[in-house]
């Protein structure tokens, strides 16, 4: 019976995070819509957020899809051929790099490279009193701090997962020819990609890359501006943010799976 | 035509509870400064952080009573209401003020350029101005970090006057630059009440307290916890 009750304790206090995360996503959204929050300051801000976590995210990005591409593209390049299915070549990359691992790993990366920082920057703040001089000037510190950097967090890891894919498809291609591996056309594999993309693929790419993403900055947020107390309480704070984010893209990623495609 | 002098701030009755953090208080504070008044509030040496200033941003909720700006509670303003007056506000913070991810000249003018549309040139003009006032050769471009603590407590009173603000919250905007600062400051204060505004300066120096030639309207001496006037004396219209 007291295990029922933990678990439910847990449960409920999941579904508490989740439904801040969802209030502070959805007051983001709609504050986005409204030009006259979109003051110099905060435009400045969302710029520098995009710039730090997509802009300077770009080379590492690319350096991942480079892997991926020649691990993922030429295996399934090399199996279609000998099974004799190159029709579905495809269907296949879009399915494996497109729909689930570029969305999956940029999220990922976005998360342990920029959530972590969004978290103990904004911790670090809280605690200094930045947050309050912040308020105290009138500026609102869910405009200026939380906007740009959920709203930042988001567009940066749609153009991420447009890389990634291209770099991957691209460095996958370039990796098969070099290898003898598959049709050296290009043209050919452009178009056996091409012609498997339906519109329900791209709303998967843009749902699968830009809620998790939404998730993870209000989560990081959260996190960040609900520290109290000491220095001592931001790691643990950073560590629940980035918890809750990972398990929030995963949760989302089969979500939207199975609304896409069932 | 004249217009009389509204009442820029008012506390009536304001009672705030200590926090955790300073264990100050403040007990059934009333005071009213109207444009061109100036309060001159001298603490206990040790008692620094007093919720005084927060209290006239609506910072803090009193437990009991009101504080309003410009004739309006804060507590029943909306959100961006509440933001927008305190964009008319200019402060001298106690403690630690700056974001550290902005130079110091963003910080300077960062409430300036979210709450107006004048020209960053303008502004910086307007804060080029002030340092000048304010003993600083240019307007400090680089990190808070690397400022000295004179320097960047010289900033702070730039950007505290920065864009004519109606009320200026001082606090012990001399710690560590009596010297230096008295007498800047006390002109700068002058001009901004000569212009209207109204301005609340606490301190812990005696030195600041006394002086004639800043012309304070009321002067409280304020002690205990949570703290009380112990001491006023209004100068005489």
């Amino acid at each position: 019976m007291r295990m029922i009750g933990g678990l439910g304790e847990v449960v409920w206090g999941q579904w508490e995070e989740v439904r801040h995360a969802t209030a502070v996503i959805g007051t983001a959204l709609s504050l986005c819509v409204r030009p006259r929050y979109w003051v110099r300051t905060v435009r400045r801000a969302f710029a520098h957020h995009v710039v730090a976590i997509g802009v300077e995210s770009v080379g590492f990005v690319c350096g991942v899809a480079v892997f991926v591409g020649i691990a993922v593209v030429v295996q399934l390049t090399f199996w279609v051929g000998e099974a004799g299915q190159s029709q579905m070549l495809g269907p296949l990359l879009l399915t494996v790099v497109a729909r689930e691992l570029g969305p999956v790993l940029i999220n990922l990366v976005v998360i342990v490279r920029c959530g972590s920082a969004m978290a103990t920057e904004l911790g670090i703040m809280k605690i200094g009193g930045r947050v309050r001089v912040l308020e105290a000037q009138g500026i609102a510190p869910f405009i200026y701090l939380v906007v740009p950097r959920v709203l930042g967090a988001a567009v940066s890891t749609f153009c991420l997962t447009i890389v990634f894919i291209l770099v991957a498809f691209g460095s996958g291609y370039l990796f098969g020819v070099m290898l003898g591996k598959g049709s050296s056309d290009w043209l050919l594999f452009a178009n056996s990609v091409f012609n498997a993309v339906q519109p329900k693929d791209a709303l998967n790419v843009v749902a699968k890359s830009i809620l998790p993403a939404l998730f993870a900055g209000a989560s990081c947020c959260i996190g960040g501006l609900g520290v109290s107390g000491s220095v001592l309480a931001i790691p643990q704070a950073t560590q629940r943010a980035l918890v809750r984010s990972v398990t929030g893209l995963f949760v989302i990623c089969a979500v939207v799976s199975l609304l896409t495609y069932l | 035509m004249m217009h009389a002098p509204a009442d820029i701030l008012k506390f009536h009755d304001v009672t705030i509870v200590p926090d955790s953090e300073s264990g100050l208080g403040l007990s059934k504070l009333n005071s009213t400064l109207a444009a061109g008044d100036l309060a001159l509030v001298l603490l206990a040496p040790e008692q620094a952080r007093i919720p005084l200033a927060d209290a006239a941003e609506g910072l803090v909720k009193p437990e009991q009573g009101t504080g309003t700006f410009l004739g309006e509670d804060w507590q029943t303003m909306t959100v961006d209401r509440v933001m927008r007056q305190r964009g008319r506000i200019g402060r001298v913070f106690e403690g630690e003020s700056w974001l550290s991810d902005l130079y110091v000249d963003k910080n300077i003018t960062l409430a300036q350029r979210h709450h107006t549309r004048r020209d960053k040139k303008e502004i910086e003009a307007e804060a080029i101005e002030l340092c000048h006032v304010f003993g600083l050769p240019e307007l400090p471009r680089g990190w808070p970090s690397s400022l000295q603590g004179q320097d960047l407590q010289k900033a702070a009173c730039v950007r505290a006057f920065l864009g004519a603000p109606v009320l200026l919250l001082l606090e012990n905007p001399t710690r560590g630059v009596y010297a230096d600062l008295i007498a800047p400051l006390m002109k700068t204060v002058n001009d901004a009440r000569r212009r209207g505004a109204a301005v609340l300066w606490t301190t812990n120096e005696p030195g600041v307290w006394n002086q004639p030639e800043l012309r304070a309207t009321v002067r409280y001496r304020m002690r205990g916890s949570p703290m009380q006037v112990m001491e006023a004396a209004e100068r005489a219209a």
